[in-house]
């Protein structure tokens, strides 16, 4: 059987499709201002790359913040629990899942059938997400990608002091303004995330294996300031922004 | 219509007479003073009934005032933004920003008109956050004068408790000689001892009620306790109080023996542990398209004084009034008076130590036959959130699910409604509870 | 001519600050005795050092943490979400007991959790009657103390007598009478000592014994009244607000342009401002000294009393301005903070309000410190 999962993210829409549990294609479009539009054209590009039809997809299950808004789904459910079927599905030994998104970090408690036993969010707090990350490399005037990069060379602390995401920003101001080395920065503002994140994490219990997904799970600056966090090795999918959706597609088989 | 229906409903036969009792505990305040009686504000925990010594009076407690408002976002808005245009902060008691900025711009909720202005304030140290300063704020702003009991008790199991409660006793018996002096009156005690026999009986019938919820279905759903308990809370002294409860008692009663629900699609029950989002309380109306009936909570509904916890027992039952306890002296007089509500008080399940009060979350959940607990870590409210997250464990050790969210009680614009609804989902998910189809 | 006995009392003091675990840590080896930390200024040191013990006041780092989210909800004060990070950390692992008597709710949570995940031998609360104008509440807190009292003595297995109480009474009188001294230097046109050294000098008082404080408390006031400081006073500040440890932000401050030459906060004259007045029966008198105190805003109910002691300070040391600050959230403190603003306009002194946080952003800070400083110097100039 063939279903999909669409995975509305605030920053981009991934799909995922599986034959009897086999991924036959994936995709990934900007969310941008039309969420609808996007989702049709991120199914689509999949669709047409998997070769197959849409009237081969049995089930679409949508997960998500935007997921109520796709109309052409069967069935929608919360990332928190396509977060747990995904990454269960990949590895089955992951009882702790941390996934840090565009706008939101959650951490979830699943056994090992990916049921959800508890989990935690950050509420409207994007100090503990992507567009932290995003936000002080354009106070760095660089692209994240050179953000990463630089980070992993840093030499000295440089501490960021303002929990909140907005004044963090002016703090980096201060510490540009002080010649505070680029790179110590911006090895900075990836360790206030993760602590930002593993402090909310600490809400659940903390059970091995422990897996990051979601798009800011590719910055290895992360990963990095994670694991020193949370004290703890971590499981780190391939292309963990299709966790999610992948999730949800198992949903829709099921 | 839904094919989900599980059970018969009905509306309660007393709504309307509850409804009628609630607002004129309200409107009373408007024409009371044309009536000879005194304006006096208190708490919502004031044993009030004691003013009654001083002849006919009208009492506002300012929690359940403030959470009225709360529920209006159109009304509440203005207020708090008048509060805290005087310089005071937004994360300070989400029930006082209301209350004090209807004050401050001299609007009455509950008729448009003017505010009430009390004849004194008689406010107890309920919440260390700062209740008497609330209080205060009022007596300087409408230049009356005030008292305040400090006789939140517990809160600890160390040292002999029975220096603390000559102290509560002590300041209740002073005060009735403060109020004596600012009204001119004396204090007649039987009225206030007859009083306070109305309020303890009233106080348990309300106990009673709420416990009953716990047959399944349950015959009363959460919003409508909310909008009962106004009778009880403001009019626990009277007479008229005792008839509305026993009827109500008796149809709740009636309604377990005939298996009429409130949630006529009940599948999933779950508990409170704190006030609800005033603003938001159609996210209970919302679960109910997930067949989930919100049975109870512990603040607001029974902590303060209306059952009693036999912890050793694992059991909780209605109050048993003052008088009747073992060992508790008859009441003749203002002292015995005074020393029996200082003990009372300090029996408040609220008051108790963590560790029991803890033992308590779990007894009134299984008498209430919950499968969830739904925790909100309320901004508006310091003592209650402190501790939220070591409930949270506690609950989850005893294998009892719990759904946390954050908000504020009083604050609507503190509520992300979409994230909390979001949340919600999420967790029933896990439960395998969905939508139903056709809700 | 060099100034050696000033620099030691000082440096001494900052060197308890810096390394305050290793002092009671050797405490401990040298005296046999225990440690007993307290969170609020409301604890009866003075019972605890008469029981044999160190009452060491339990304070932050200033450092940012995750571990307390998982204890406390965000929303809770700074400090007492630092506090309980240093108990959850294990750096108060050879603290023998804890205590805290009941004023604030916000605290209140760094105790309890503490009590459940904090091993600590000795753990007692002191049920503290916050009625301050009641006549009932020092009989209520002499019975209070007479409980603690009695559960120290069952702690430590040796009685508690009269004597030892004297002792106690005498030495904590004269710490405050001391630091009093110290404090009336400060009205000086220039003054010898900055504010960030006399908050050293209080911080250092609720970390050591009190004995040993004394005696440095004896050579800086030999040495005070020759100390000429190699800089400008500049303008004359007040601070009031919230627990205060943060010397960095304070020598921040004063690097500014100003001179903090007196304060209201608990780890400052709110602390040690008044003394115990004897009585045959010490622990009432102890009582009677911690119910009429200068009161914390999160003990009193009236806003009134604390505010009119702060301004007749502000008048008595002849200030040019006021920092009112709080600790993020901090409920009694935003009581306050409007009546403490109106009551300072009316006497024309200009207030700059700032929230603290664990760690603060001192570039944000600054600016608005510097601009409060050139706007109160045009008032004053």
């Amino acid at each position: 059987m063939i279903t999909a999962g669409i995975d509305m993210g605030a920053q981009s829409v991934k799909v995922v499709i599986l034959d009897d549990g086999k991924v036959l294609n994936r995709s990934l479009v900007p969310t941008g201002f039309e969420p609808m539009e996007a989702a049709q054209k991120a199914l689509d590009e999949a669709i047409k790359a998997a070769g197959i039809s849409r009237d081969d997809i049995k089930q679409i299950v949508s997960t998500g913040a935007g997921r109520k808004s796709v109309t052409f789904a069967d069935k929608s459910i919360t990332e928190v629990t396509s977060d747990a079927r995904g990454i269960t599905s990949l590895h089955p030994s992951v009882r702790t899942i941390v996934d840090i998104g565009a706008e939101e970090a959650r951490g979830i408690s699943c056994d090992e059938k990916g049921k959800v036993l508890d989990f935690a969010k950050n509420d409207k707090c994007a100090a503990g997400s992507g567009a932290f990350v995003e936000s002080m490399a354009r106070a760095l005037e660089i692209k994240v990608p050179e953000m990463i990069e630089i980070s992993l060379k840093s030499t000295k602390d440089a501490p960021i002091n303002a929990t909140c995401a907005v004044f963090a920003e002016s703090e980096v101001v201060s510490l540009i303004h002080s010649k505070v080395e680029k790179a110590d920065i911006a090895h900075a503002v990836h360790d206030a995330i993760a602590s930002r994140v593993s402090s909310m994490v600490r809400r659940i219990p903390i059970e091995n294996d422990v897996a990051l997904i979601g798009g800011v799970a590719n910055n290895v600056a992360i990963v990095d300031a994670m694991k020193k966090h949370l004290e703890v090795d971590l499981v780190v999918p391939e292309d963990p922004q299709f966790v999610s959706a992948l999730g949800a597609a198992l949903a829709a088989a099921a | 219509m839904t094919t989900n229906m599980k059970y018969k409903s009905k509306p309660l036969d007393c709504w309307q007479w509850g409804k009628e009792l609630r607002l004129e505990a309200y409107q009373d305040l408007v024409t009371g003073h044309e009536q000879g009686k005194i304006l006096i504000l208190g708490c919502a925990a004031t044993p009030y009934g004691i003013l009654a010594g001083l002849g006919d009076f009208v009492f506002l407690a300012g929690e359940p005032y403030g959470a009225s408002v709360a529920a209006d976002p159109p009304f509440s808005i203005p207020c708090m933004e008048a509060f805290e245009s005087r310089g005071y902060s937004r994360d300070m008691c989400g029930y006082m920003r209301n209350f004090l900025g209807s004050m401050y711009l001299d609007k009455y909720y509950f008729t448009g008109g003017n505010f009430p202005k009390f004849d004194f304030v008689w406010s107890v140290r309920h919440c260390p956050a700062g209740h008497p300063k609330w209080h205060q704020l009022v007596s300087e702003y409408q230049g009356v004068p005030m008292n305040y009991i400090d006789d939140e008790t517990m809160l600890s199991n160390d040292g002999d408790p029975q220096h603390r409660l000559e102290y509560v006793a002590g300041q209740y018996l002073d005060s009735i000689e403060w109020m004596e002096k600012v009204t001119g009156r004396t204090f007649d005690d039987e009225k206030a001892i007859e009083a306070m026999r109305n309020y303890f009986r009233n106080e348990s019938l309300w106990g009673e009620i709420c416990l009953l919820n716990g047959a399944v279905p349950a015959p009363l759903d959460i919003k409508s306790l909310f909008a009962l308990m106004p009778i009880s809370m403001l009019r626990r002294h009277e007479a008229v109080a005792t008839q509305f409860l026993e009827t109500l008692r008796d149809e709740v009663k009636d309604r377990i023996d005939n298996q009429i629900a409130a949630v006529p699609t009940e599948r999933y029950r779950m508990t409170m542990l704190t006030p609800p989002p005033w603003s938001f309380l159609k996210i209970f109306r919302y679960l109910e398209n997930f067949g989930v009936v919100f049975v109870g909570t512990y603040v607001y509904l029974i902590n303060s004084g209306e059952v009693n916890f036999l912890i050793d027992e694992g059991k909780v039952v209605p109050a048993t009034v003052p008088e009747e306890r073992p060992g508790w002296p008859e009441i003749k007089n203002r002292e015995d008076l005074c020393r029996t509500v200082a003990r009372w008080r300090s029996e408040h399940p609220f008051q108790s130590h963590l560790d029991t009060r803890k033992k308590e979350y779990v007894i009134i959940f299984n008498q209430w036959k919950g499968d969830a607990y739904l925790l909100l870590l309320n901004r508006g409210c310091v003592p209650m959130t402190t501790s939220m997250y070591d409930f949270q464990r506690d609950l989850q050790s005893h294998g009892i699910s719990v759904a946390m969210f954050e908000g504020n009680f009083a604050d609507c614009r503190d509520i992300d409604e979409t994230g909390v609804l979001d949340r919600l989902e999420a967790f029933l998910e896990g439960q395998g509870i969905y939508k139903m189809a056709d809700a | 001519m060099e100034d050696k006995s000033i620099v030691r009392a000082i440096e001494k003091f900052e060197e308890i600050l810096e390394n305050r675990h290793q002092y009671a840590r050797d405490w401990k080896e040298r005296t046999g005795g225990k440690v007993t930390g307290w969170l609020c200024t409301y604890a009866p040191v003075e019972l605890i050092y008469a029981a044999g013990m160190l009452p060491v006041r339990i304070l932050g780092t200033h450092e940012g943490q995750d571990v307390t989210d998982r204890y406390l909800f965000p929303t809770v004060c700074p400090f007492s979400r630092d506090a309980l990070a240093q108990g959850i950390k294990g750096r108060y692992e050879y603290l023998d007991g804890i205590t805290m008597s009941r004023t604030c709710s916000h605290v209140q949570g760094t105790f309890d959790n503490w009590r459940n995940y904090v091993p600590t031998p000795f753990i007692h609360y002191i049920w503290f009657p916050c009625h301050r104008e009641s006549s009932r509440a020092i009989p209520c807190l002499r019975g209070e103390f007479s409980d603690f009292k009695q559960a120290m003595e069952q702690f430590t297995g040796k009685n508690v007598s009269d004597e030892d109480l004297d002792k106690a009474i005498e030495l904590y009188n004269t710490n405050r009478n001391l630091m009093r001294q110290v404090y009336k230097f400060r009205k000086s046109e220039n003054p010898p000592i900055t504010g960030a050294e006399a908050m050293e000098m209080v911080v250092a008082s609720q970390l050591m014994d009190v004995a040993e404080h004394n005696k440095l408390l004896e050579d800086l006031l030999a040495e005070l009244p020759d100390r000429k400081l190699d800089r400008e006073a500049g303008l004359r500040l007040m601070m009031v607000g919230s627990e205060m440890d943060d010397i960095v932000f304070v020598r921040m401050l004063e690097e500014l342009g100003c001179t903090v030459v007196i304060d209201e906060h608990c780890t400052g004259s709110r602390y040690f401002w008044d003394d115990i007045v004897f009585q045959e029966d010490r622990l009432a008198a102890i009582a009677g000294r911690y119910v009429t105190r200068w009161p914390c805003p999160a003990v009193s109910s009236d806003f009134n009393d604390r505010c009119d002691r702060t301004i007749q300070h502000a008048k008595d040391w002849n200030i040019q301005g006021v920092l009112l600050y709080q600790q993020k959230f901090c409920d009694p403190h935003e009581f306050d903070i409007p009546s403490l603003q109106e009551k300072f306009k009316e006497i024309d002194i200009p207030a700059l309000v700032l929230e603290f946080d664990v760690t603060i952003p001192f570039g944000q800070f600054r600016t608005r410190i510097e601009a409060f400083l050139e706007m109160a110097e045009l008032e004053v100039f």
